[in-house]
């Protein structure tokens, strides 16, 4: 049972960065921050700026 | 003992992975099953990964845990940042994952299932994995530098120059081959158009969500933008079903070219988080969500192979595309086996990710290996359809003939038995006018995919089936087209502002507007020119694109060989030098073909004379058309040279350097960040 719920944490996770909540929360810790739609919109502009000057995958 | 059972369970696969090999290879007469590609890739996998990775692992690049990764020295919260070894696995392959080991299984399959099969398996494992793991491995030690910084600084300035350029133009040609794959699959649709121009308002709808309404909450819109699109195919079907709603959504080709062309401006110059940004985070859950479907589907099925192992279009005839098994078959597949444009993510994000230097390991040797995987369910979902079914929905019209019983007739003479009345029965079930001349890949493995779950779950629901395939193929295809208008962009306007100032600023809109304009009216021109063929397009884009990402392998594997070179000398450069020196040997014959074979079908120039010889004697219908072709033909093959001469000029500055490092003329230092010891805790991982 442990297990399982290592595995489902794990894939939470695994689905939490991939949508960037991740990268948001750890945004607000390195910037001493509380989530607001302030912040999120800093760090969207910042973060998706970066991430689309990358080419895309075939 | 644990030992013993370890080496046991080993012999065991080993012995598993060589036995369906050979059932593959040899089986001749009756059906394979589908079971048999699935442990022939997974078995061959794990041995690869455990055994041949793990050497270069250890013994060639050193790898070690003590030392600390860029993730841990530069962290910062951003992009570098140390991650648990399965969440960068999944970023990784999340990002690797494209169209082309979709779609190029699927056309490589009109060799039969065993080229194909084959060349993804051992090309993957000798040679995509591979270069995955050394590039990640090269960027990891140099604190996440990109492929174009790494072959500036370890081979030299033209060989720096001559990537950035290579990319530029190889993003133009996969922008113009993925927009051709979705005009072809949405052409006379109106279901699939529906569909996927709703996907426009719930993006955009998402983009919103996320920015006023719920700040944040990413997997949540998702979840949501999911349940919109699936209602959009449900929808797509009332919309089909309607005579008058179905003449709104049913586009020809040309009108769906300039649809998405103009898609394609406006989506690269409006603000990132309102369309492309939610619509990427849909489309990677889709992506990864029906892959692993689709795993599950075949597992379910073990659907039995209809194609045979090897087609009588060995001989370079094909319906699909012309030319013989070496080099078409290697440079069709692309990315289900080795790809170029891999280098470019695993000297991107992921090495800013990686926590312990052996998680490398998985990530760059193991991810490539399950998209290689991607490509084999792509395959058995092509080679799973009747074969007369599966060259009926992918042979252009003007091979096999304008009208359902000319083209039924046609391939059945081939030894693939249909008939127009069979094909009418798949149109109907699917929801389509037609499933005839549907060039492109796309298509035909949606049919494949929805033949496999429908079969799991009731053909009732083939229909629903194919539209969801097909929206989940033409979601992705348009996220890379506006995201890669977007980064051709970004390099022109860097380009041209060691010109003129201005247009180096991404914030002007002027010089935003002319680069967008450049870039979408460069790749569109090719996407025109693809729907305007008569042979569909397919036949000369996408050999063209499978050369320009083998060469972008390439000068990743020149890039790699040159810092084996300076880490061991000669010792272990055969690890790169041997996919290089086959992918070399395969796109410049591949290349010489396209240009100056002397049969129309694969020659460019031959193509261009023989229009030119029908114009000069009056045969021709359309003149301008005609002269529109020879045109087309021609610049097809400038631009083949042109990759053919970048490449040489690559790989020439690179064998100098190995040159004068071997012989001692030239300093043997790799550039690597100096080691730090790690502190990073495992409860930190």
């Amino acid at each position: 049972m442990r297990q399982v719920k290592s595995w489902a944490r794990l894939l939470l996770d695994l689905l939490r960065e991939l949508a960037d909540e991740n990268a948001y929360r750890r945004h607000l810790v390195a910037h001493g921050k509380e989530p607001s739609p302030e912040a999120w919109r800093k760090f969207c502009d910042e973060r998706l700026i970066a991430r689309f000057v990358r080419p895309r995958c075939c | 003992m644990r030992k013993i059972l370890g080496h046991l369970l080993w012999a065991v696969i080993s012995v598993l992975a060589a036995f369906a090999l050979a059932g593959i290879a040899l089986n001749r007469g009756e059906p394979v099953n589908s079971v048999w590609l699935v442990v022939a890739a997974v078995c061959t996998y794990l041995v690869g990964f455990r055994f041949y990775a793990r050497f270069i692992g250890a013994r060639v690049m050193g790898l070690n845990n003590d030392r600390a990764t860029p993730a841990e020295r530069l962290r910062n919260g951003h992009d570098y940042e140390p991650t648990n070894k399965w969440i960068v696995f999944g970023h990784h392959f999340a990002a690797i994952a494209g169209p082309g080991p979709l779609v190029g299984p699927v056309l490589a399959a009109q060799f039969g299932y065993l080229p194909g099969t084959l060349w993804i398996i051992i090309g993957a494992v000798l040679g995509g994995c591979v270069q995955d793991f050394m590039i990640l491995f090269a960027s990891m030690r140099r604190d996440g530098k990109s492929l174009g910084q790494m072959a500036r600084e370890e081979i030299g300035r033209v060989g720096g120059v001559t990537a950035l350029v290579t990319v530029l133009l190889i993003i133009i040609i996969l922008l113009a081959v993925v927009a051709l794959v979705v005009v072809n699959a949405l052409r006379d649709s109106p279901w699939g158009t529906f569909t996927i121009a709703c996907t426009m308002p719930i993006a955009v709808f998402m983009g919103l969500y996320l920015r006023y309404w719920r700040p944040g909450k990413v997997l949540e819109v998702s979840l949501i933008g999911f349940v919109l699109v699936v209602l959009a195919i449900i929808g797509g079907q009332w919309v089909a079903e309607s005579p008058s709603w179905a003449r709104v959504f049913t586009l020809s080709g040309p009108a769906l070219a300039i649809a998405v062309i103009i898609y394609g401006f406006f989506a690269s110059a409006l603000p990132v988080w309102l369309l492309l940004a939610p619509r990427d985070y849909l489309s990677t859950f889709v992506k990864l969500g029906v892959v692993f479907l689709l795993a599950g589907g075949i597992l379910l099925v073990r659907p039995d192979l209809q194609l045979p192992a090897l087609t009588r279009f060995a001989d370079g005839t094909g319906p699909i595309f012309a030319g013989t098994i070496f080099p078409f078959c290697f440079i069709t597949i692309a990315c289900g086996a080795i790809s170029g444009f891999h280098s470019l993510i695993a000297s991107g994000t992921t090495p800013k990710l990686i926590a312990r230097e052996w998680h490398a390991w998985p990530v760059g040797y193991g991810a490539m290996a399950l998209e290689s995987f991607v490509a084999i369910m792509a395959m058995i979902a092509a080679c799973a359809l009747p074969p007369g079914v599966y060259f009926a929905v992918n042979s252009p019209a003007a091979v096999v003939g304008e009208t359902p019983q000319a083209a039924t007739a046609t391939i059945s003479s081939w030894g693939f038995p249909v008939t127009a009345f069979e094909m009418e029965q798949w149109a109907r079930e699917v929801g389509e006018q037609t499933l005839l001349h549907r060039t492109g890949g796309a298509p035909s493995l949606a049919l494949g995919m929805a033949h496999i779950f429908a079969s799991s779950v009731g053909r009732q629901f083939l229909g629903f089936w194919y539209h969801f395939a097909i929206m989940f193929e033409a979601l992705f295809i348009l996220t890379i087209l506006d995201a890669g208008t977007r980064v051709g962009r970004f390099m022109l306007q860097d380009l041209l502002g060691h010109i003129w100032k201005p247009m180096g600023r991404t914030s002007w809109m002027p010089g935003v507007i002319f680069t967008s304009a450049v870039i979408v009216l460069a790749w569109g021109y090719f996407l025109y020119q693809g729907v305007l063929d008569p042979l569909g397009g397919i036949n000369s884009l996408w050999p063209l694109f499978g050369i320009a990402n083998q060469l972008l392998a390439a000068v990743a594997l020149c890039v790699a060989t040159t810092i084996l070179i300076k880490m061991h000398g000669v010792r272990y450069m055969w690890i790169t030098c041997l996919p290089l020196a086959w992918l070399v040997t395969v796109t410049f014959t591949a290349g010489y073909q396209k240009i100056f074979s002397p049969e129309p079908r694969i020659g460019f120039l031959a193509q261009a004379a023989q229009l030119q010889a029908a114009l000069q004697a009056g045969k021709v219908a359309n003149v301008a058309e005609a002269h529109a072709l020879i045109f087309n033909a021609r610049l097809d093959a400038v631009v083949c040279a042109i990759f053919l001469v970048l490449v040489l000029l690559i790989l020439g500055d690179s064998i100098r350097v190995w040159y004068g490092v071997l012989t001692g003329r030239k300093e043997a230092r790799p550039l690597e960040a100096p080691f730090v010891m790690t502190r990073l805790k495992p409860e930190e991982i």
